[in-house]
């Protein structure tokens, strides 16, 4: 800085510190609640301060919500998602940006498109596509010419089901085509001049440029995936497939009026933890993300 | 768009595309045709031929005063959040962006609350602002219901919007920084020459500055807050949409009228209607989109 | 069509993949139940299907709890439209006329008859019965949890404040209301917005119609009237008594619900579930005296027999034929005078065969201590011979229904809206509800 500012300088750290008592003071009160008896957690005027029954309350919160199973699932779920985006994406872009076809277009459109809707709007046919997946296939081919088939792919209470339907969307897409429009032409044309084929250029020269963005993109993916909520709620009916996201619910004091919502904070906070150690740890890369895909 | 191309082949780029496009196709392009199909039938719950009602199940929506409601909500939703959290955001991305020592701390730590999924932040929130405990608490001791989300909808609806704030200000934060940290430092500095103040600088020269990110920011997070997961699962976890409809958003609503109240025809008809509003957005957002990339 | 042969390709896969996790081969037919109870009745009904397992070696239930009714009837319809719907699903009485015109159950007298059962229909209580019969009387699903509203009522605190009197009339509750309320105690009635006890039992006792064409069991093309009855000034006299704090709102959002009012000792008074008698009587403390009547009725009115609530069981249809052995099977095994006795001694539902009851009361089961009061749900059952007002409610989309009423409820007491404005409203909206669900059914008749 080249004038001194005490008075503006003052200023910038109140305002830094009250952001931080904005944003992260919840994170307290549920880091202090969470490590408090039932008694010291229902206590008026509540205290900021963590106590030691951190592992008591998280045992019971693991218990009663079945955290171990639902802890499970969304890993593999949020990898699932993860994994499928971060190649399918490369895929698709790489089909836009490098080849001269008259489809193009159509890719970039048809996936361009799908940045609009969100999986609320059109969530109730999309479960009823989950429930019978060839129902489209069965729809089209009973208008030409009415012939039935009887399978049923059903994708309810599977990973497949948690899964695919979140990997279509556009998101990574266009995180990779702007990575790869940003690459010089020689790069593809020396490629070409090399004689070595288009395959072989996508794995051996831009998979391995385009390592940070599969990081940044992995980031952003992970917390997608481990935060699904409404999809997670609606097709799984088997406890064996419940979601951390489905077990906030049971972590909620019960009925019975016992309020302990120490229980209740441990348990959330555990759920908590994946992705801010995702977002925590490897925040130069999520935040090169969330800016590169711009949504 | 026109850049490269290099490679001449017609069946690659179809075969590289080829599984998401058939992803889209079956968990985004049929579903969002089945939802035209349904707006116009009634859809007995259990499946089973269906009775084409023509524009009955909107007409039904629009009679519909809760439907309003909503309609409203959504909006207040949608407005009130993206401002505070746009404003926060900018507040903080100009102070850390000044670098005094220590800013790379609270740089670090703003994003956090990003990390957190709405109903987990939701039932989290439930627990910090509830009416009987807590800082809530003395308020009500003192002035008997003041704060009382479980009995009046605007009490709730400010709650629900209080959360999707800290949520998304982090992410405002991170765009603002980044807008800001991309401002040639030359021009704060000949500012700072003619002897305007941090505060003057902030104001003239970085805020105009930051207008392509401030809009982007503003369509991106009216779209988030009309019918992002983050407005769902919020309110889904923390109100059910009560008290007596005051924080029913639409998205909300159109899942509970489906799964609920088992109507899947009204539900659809609703989608569309939605559909329709966020296509209003998504315009205004793509003119946008298309403006950023010329700047670059 | 390349996609085409793709698609099919993969689905072979999928579907070989997914035999192929299948176990092979199963000596014991397993076959599904869902539920919708949770917390405490939920593990009485894991015990249930323990039983029923260890008790013969050819079927293994599974039983898997939807938390909530209202999801179990949601996940039931969503899994019968992917074709993965369980043998057995627990249904709760607001969802029977969804289920009866959805052709997707196998109707339970058809049920057992198919598999070699002889049971003894009329065995069940008529009051029960109804609620789950055709209009001509079959049994569609079966009755299992049954319950019906009480009073309860804590008599130390009635003793404290002196009162003398039983609150058998709501001209009572108001007097004993008042004189809690004088004696210091904060809450006289604690009542919430389920309209289960506030308008459906209320309008059967008080032989108020709730709907035309005698509740809708005489057609689709019913419309609600309660905005038109007793009830609308039973509700004013609800509002009354909250203005003057003689009634108070207690429910989940605002911190504790009725039944936790009642045991802590908060409020006195409380309509609920006979279903709680088991809860209560556990979670009051030792020496709070406490009891249970029929709910009461307002002074000069001919009280009639009050409405089962609770849940039935009813069979899906699509499934392989040996899962509806298991299930014939474990729905017999319900019925069993042992198991009978068993469920209502856990819980706090009552007995739904005439022979279980008297069983029940030859051991003199309602005599002792925990279960005294309980034969109270019976007796207000069966006060009357059922009557257009008082067989049932056969209303389809009956959720949304309630969840009109229970929201007006909820402007009423919370917002202080007109009652007579709101009801109007609630009435208005559920008749678009009936229009709704008569169209989607159109050309289907309640048989």
């Amino acid at each position: 800085m080249i004038q001194r500012t005490p008075v503006a300088n003052a200023v910038t750290y109140a305002i830094m510190v009250f952001g931080f008592i904005l944003l992260i003071g919840p994170f307290l009160v549920i880091i202090a609640g969470a490590s408090q008896t039932m008694q010291q957690v229902n206590a008026i005027p509540f205290s900021f301060l963590p106590d030691n029954q951190f592992l008591t309350n998280a045992a019971q919160a693991w218990k009663r919500a079945d955290l171990g199973t639902a802890m499970t699932n969304s890993l593999i779920m949020a990898v699932l998602v993860t994994a499928g985006k971060v190649a399918l994406s490369a895929f698709t872009a790489f089909a836009i940006v490098f080849f001269r076809s008259p489809l193009k277009h159509v890719f970039f459109w048809s996936v361009f498109i799908t940045l609009m809707l969100p999986l609320e709007v059109r969530v109730v046919p999309t479960y009823a596509v989950a429930a019978d997946l060839l129902q489209p296939v069965k729809s089209i081919l009973s208008l030409f010419g009415g012939i039935q088939i009887g399978i049923d792919w059903n994708l309810l209470n599977s990973y497949t089901g948690l899964t695919l339907p979140l990997i279509a969307t556009a998101t990574g897409t266009f995180l990779y085509r702007q990575f790869f429009m940003t690459l010089p032409d020689e790069l593809a044309e020396a490629a070409r001049m090399d004689g070595s084929g288009p395959v072989r250029f996508f794995f051996d020269m831009l998979l391995p440029l385009s390592r940070t963005n599969m990081l940044a993109l992995t980031t952003i993916m992970f917390v997608y995936g481990w935060n699904q909520y409404l999809w997670p709620l609606l097709m799984v009916t088997d406890p064996s497939y419940k979601t951390v996201m489905m077990s906030l619910r049971s972590l909620l004091p019960a009925d019975n009026g016992t309020p302990d919502w120490n229980v209740t904070l441990a348990g959330s906070l555990l759920i908590m933890l994946p992705p801010l150690i995702v977002v925590g740890v490897l925040q130069r890369w999520f935040v090169r993300g969330l800016v590169a895909t711009e949504k | 768009m026109e850049k490269r191309a290099v490679f001449k082949s017609w069946w690659l780029p179809i075969v590289f595309a080829l599984p998401q496009l058939l992803l889209i196709l079956c968990f985004f392009y049929w579903p969002v045709a089945a939802v035209v199909n349904w707006a116009f039938t009634l859809e007995p719950p259990f499946g089973g031929p269906a009775e084409f009602v023509g524009f009955a199940n909107f007409q039904e929506a629009f009679a519909d005063p809760f439907y309003w409601n909503s309609v409203v909500v959504s909006l207040i939703f949608a407005i009130v959040g993206p401002l505070f959290a746009i404003s926060i955001g900018l507040v903080l991305a100009i102070a850390v962006d000044r670098q005094l020592p220590g800013s790379g701390f609270f740089r670090f730590l703003y994003i956090l609350p990003y990390a957190i999924a709405g109903p987990a932040a939701g039932m989290a929130f439930r627990f910090i602002l509830s009416p009987e405990r807590g800082l809530a608490a003395s308020l009500n001791a003192m002035w008997p219901d003041i704060w009382n989300p479980a009995k009046y909808g605007e009490h709730a609806l400010a709650l629900v919007i209080i959360i999707f704030i800290w949520k998304w200000s982090g992410y405002t934060f991170i765009f603002l920084l980044a807008g800001l940290q991309s401002v040639p430092r030359a021009l704060g500095e000949a500012a700072a020459m003619d002897g305007a103040g941090p505060f003057r600088r902030a104001i003239d020269v970085q805020v105009p500055l930051l207008a392509p990110t401030l809009f982007f920011l503003l369509v991106t997070m009216m779209t988030e807050g009309f019918v992002g997961a983050d407005t769902f699962g919020i309110v889904h976890a923390v109100t059910e949409g009560g008290p007596n409809h005051g924080t029913e958003v639409m998205v909300y609503r159109i899942v509970d009228e489906a799964f609920k109240g088992l109507n899947y025809s009204g539900a659809s008809a609703q989608s569309i209607i939605l559909i329709g509003l966020i296509m209003i957005f998504t315009f205004i957002q793509f003119r946008f989109v298309e403006k950023r990339v010329h700047y670059k | 069509m390349k996609l085409f042969v793709l698609k099919t390709a993969l689905a072979g896969l999928m579907a070989a993949t997914t035999l192929g996790v299948a176990p092979a081969f199963a000596e014991k037919t397993k076959f599904e139940f869902w539920y919708g109870l949770s917390g405490d009745l939920g593990d009485r009904v894991q015990d249930a299907c323990k039983k029923f397992n260890d008790s013969q070696s050819d079927f293994e239930i599974l039983c898997t709890s939807q938390n909530g009714y209202d999801t179990t009837l949601q996940n039931t319809i969503a899994a019968y439209r992917a074709k993965k719907q369980p043998a057995i699903t627990q249904i709760y009485d607001a969802g029977t006329l969804d289920l009866m015109l959805s052709k997707a159950f196998i109707p339970a007298k058809q049920l057992m008859a198919d598999n070699g059962y002889k049971i003894d229909w009329n065995n069940y209580f008529g009051g029960i019965a109804n609620y789950y019969a055709t209009a001509a009387g079959e049994l569609q699903s079966f009755p299992f949890n049954s319950s019906t509203a009480m009073f309860y009522y804590n008599v130390s605190a009635f003793e404290k404040a002196g009162i003398d009197f039983k609150p058998d009339t709501w001209e009572h509750v108001e007097e004993a209301a008042r004189k809690l309320k004088a004696a210091g105690f904060e809450c006289p009635l604690g009542f919430n917005f389920d309209t289960w006890p506030l308008l459906e039992q209320f309008s059967a006792i008080h032989n108020q119609p709730l709907a035309t064409k005698a509740n809708g069991y005489e057609g689709l093309d019913t419309e609600v009237v309660f905005n038109k009855t007793k009830f609308v000034d039973h509700v004013k006299f609800f509002k009354k008594m909250q203005d003057e704090k003689l009634f108070v709102v207690k429910t989940k959002q605002l911190g504790m619900d009725i039944v936790p009012a009642f045991t802590s000792q908060t409020c006195q008074m409380i309509q609920t579930s006979v279903a709680d008698h088991g809860t209560v009587g556990k979670t009051l403390p030792e020496g709070v005296k406490w009891d249970v009547a029929m709910l009461p009725v307002w002074k000069g009115t001919e009280r009639k027999n009050s409405l089962v609530g609770g849940a039935s069981l009813w069979v899906m249809a699509g499934r392989p034929a040996a899962e509806y052995k298991g299930a014939a099977a474990f729905l017999n095994f319900l019925a069993q005078p042992d198991m009978v006795q068993w469920w209502s001694t856990v819980t706090g539902y009552i007995p739904v065969t005439k022979t279980g009851f008297d069983a029940m009361k030859a051991n003199g089961f309602y005599d002792k201590a925990p279960y005294k009061g309980r034969e109270l749900a019976i007796a207000s059952l069966t006060y009357t011979p059922t009557s257009e007002n008082t067989r049932g409610i056969r209303l389809g989309s009956f959720t949304q229904i309630r969840k009109e009423v229970s929201t007006s409820l909820e402007a009423i007491f919370m917002q202080n809206a007109d009652v007579q404005k709101e009801l109007d409203q609630a009435a208005e909206r559920s008749n678009a509800i009936l229009r709704r669900f008569e169209k989607t059914y159109a050309g289907q008749k309640l048989n």
